[in-house]
């Protein structure tokens, strides 16, 4: 699934000077199944880009498409299809439901789709650390533990593009290895693409190109 | 699941005050429109003058006795009555100008002959149906209405006869015969008794037939309108009856009590009627406040969902069937109600004399379904309005 930035400018953005190879007010497109790291300091629009690749923000000119669709033609019905099966996120402020248990906000997400397996989720929570979290709720993990339970949840949808903002900001470099490996794995499985958001810093990711912003 | 989330921040006290509202509101308005469609129908099948029409006249006075004043109604006089807010048709009593004999012409009775007076009202003021109320010159049987007073008199003739008496059922299956004559000529014929009436005094017969006999055997002048027939509107009797008293006029007592007890029972349940629309209007209104509350208080929950892709119909649907659940259960709980207070209401009735039908009113049950549908309506639209405000946020 092609996805193409056709000047896009956020309204908030357009008094800025952005770089002259930033994302803003150019023509990229993400080419499916690659790897790409969106990188830039604070407060250029890394979650913006989230938010309006997303369609939870509209106040930008230029135009998005998606397989070759303006997204300002989208229906609810085609932003719910999107969501639901096209394009998975981890949000910078996660967005899990602190009053139930991982388990459950991984079963919720996935039962949208019908596609919840628990003993593959099950696996990849256990795999990152946190077997005996599983029944617990989310609102008394620590910021580390949500942020890799946010990642498991968006893997376990059908995807084809897998986005992520600032997905790493509280794990320390192992267990952010052990997610890369995880989402490395998955994304190979679906033949899906990611967008990983970071700051002005490296980040030891394998990817297939960089965006600045 | 998903209910528990939407769900988990709710303010049950303002809940609880919503549907203790809908609960009353539901409860006096499905009464007060049942009460209201009894009363409008109560003594509509006993009798066969349509729905508010009363026969009226001028009282008798000393003064008219001595030929001071007249009791007859002028032409002027029944235009302006005609005229007035409260009045739906006017139309004269026509009375007989010639003699009449009524007498029995059955193997199976005595001989019984009296002296008579007819009359012919509008057809338009008549609840009978049209198939037997009718009649043209050289057809065999006149249909008549009798006042039911006459075959008390008659029962007594027939008493006193030492022949049992006959009942409502019977007489109507009896030949009798008016006879007609001017006092040279005579004529008769055949009649049968359709009805019986408690708020006539005379006996009624086809408009036609009167026409024709008037014609024929009336002496001197056309007959003089000392009654004529009013149709009220629908709960302005009040008004009507105010009009008869500043006139000098006068109707038959029963027609007039069941007309002011109608007229002062259909006001007081219309005053609640008003008040009970009043209560569900509010009751809606805090339900509606109460969803926006609802969702305000779990916007995270929902902005997140749709984030994560879930379709907002859904989120529509689990809120619309919550609130449907709470309205099924305030309805049926009101309707309950209803049913306990229908009770106590019809025995009330009934020590006073008054037998409603004890059915269930069509317009009240027609009342509480389209209830249902206006809060159902109201609800899915306030649910959906807020979801879908947080669509795309």
């Amino acid at each position: 699934m092609q996805i193409e930035f056709k000047n896009v400018i956020p309204k908030p953005l357009a008094e800025i000077e952005h770089y002259s190879e930033s994302l803003w007010n150019r023509y990229v497109i993400f080419q499916s199944g690659k790897g790409i790291i969106l990188n830039a300091s604070s407060g250029k629009g890394k979650t913006t880009f989230v938010y309006s690749l997303l369609g939870l923000r509209s106040d930008f000119s230029g135009e998005i498409l998606i397989e070759n669709k303006n997204t300002k033609f989208f229906t609810e019905s085609d932003w719910v299809e999107l969501r639901q099966r096209k394009i998975a996120v981890v949000f910078q402020d996660l967005q899990l439901f602190h009053q139930l248990t991982i388990e459950q906000n991984l079963k919720l997400k996935a039962e949208f789709t019908g596609t919840f397996d628990r003993d593959s989720a099950f696996e990849k929570v256990a795999f990152l650390g946190l077997r005996d979290k599983w029944d617990q709720k989310c609102g008394i993990l620590s910021m580390g533990q949500q942020q890799r339970v946010a990642i498991v949840r968006a893997l376990i949808q059908p995807f084809e593009w897998l986005v992520m903002d600032e997905p790493f900001s509280h794990l320390d470099k192992g267990n952010s290895e052990l997610c890369l490996q995880l989402i490395n794995q998955r994304c190979k499985q679906l033949n899906a693409g990611f967008i990983l958001t970071a700051l002005d810093k490296k980040v030891d990711v394998k990817v297939d190109y960089e965006v600045k912003l | 699941m998903i209910k528990s989330l939407l769900f988990k921040y709710q303010e049950k006290r303002q809940l609880l005050i919503a549907v203790f509202g809908a609960l009353l509101g539901i409860t006096f308005l499905i009464s007060s429109v049942h009460y209201l469609n009894k009363i409008n129908e109560y003594g509509e099948d006993s009798e066969i003058l349509g729905k508010n029409t009363l026969i009226i006249q001028k009282k008798v006075t000393s003064a008219s006795s001595l030929g001071l004043t007249k009791t007859e109604f002028t032409e002027k006089e029944i235009s302006k009555i005609k005229t007035e807010s409260f009045i739906e048709d006017v139309k004269p009593v026509l009375s007989n100008n010639f003699r009449v004999w009524f007498e029995t012409n059955d193997p199976y009775v005595p001989t019984f002959k009296s002296d008579v007076f007819i009359q012919a009202v509008s057809k338009d003021f008549l609840d009978v149906k049209s198939d037997k109320w009718h009649w043209k010159e050289g057809e065999r049987f006149v249909p008549m209405i009798m006042p039911r007073d006459f075959l008390v008199m008659l029962n007594t003739f027939m008493n006193a006869s030492g022949i049992p008496q006959i009942s409502d059922e019977l007489a109507m299956k009896l030949k009798f015969r008016l006879r007609i004559s001017d006092g040279q000529k005579e004529e008769w014929v055949d009649t049968r008794i359709i009805g019986f009436t408690n708020e006539i005094a005379s006996i009624l017969v086809p408009e036609n037939f009167m026409e024709y006999a008037t014609k024929k055997f009336a002496q001197g002048d056309p007959g003089k309108i000392t009654q004529i027939m009013v149709a009220g509107k629908e709960g302005q009797f009040g008004k009507l009856e105010k009009f008869m008293n500043d006139h000098g006029i006068e109707s038959k007592n029963s027609q007039v009590l069941v007309g002011r007890l109608k007229s002062i029972v259909g006001t007081l349940f219309a005053v609640i009627l008003v008040i009970s629309i009043i209560a569900v209007f509010a009751s809606c209104l805090v339900f509606i406040q109460y969803i926006q509350l609802l969702l305000s208080h779990n916007k995270y929950e929902v902005r997140t969902l749709l984030r994560l892709g879930m379709d907002p119909k859904t989120i529509v649907g689990t809120f619309f069937r919550y609130f449907i659940s709470v309205f099924f259960f305030v309805f049926i709980t009101g309707f309950v109600f209803f049913l306990v207070l229908k009770f106590f209401v019809d025995q009330t009735f009934l020590t006073g004399g008054i037998y409603l039908n004890d059915s269930i009113s069509t317009f009240a049950i027609f009342s509480i379904l389209l209830t249902f549908l206006i809060f159902a309506a109201v609800s899915f639209r306030t649910a959906k309005r807020e979801v879908f405000s947080l669509f795309n946020r």
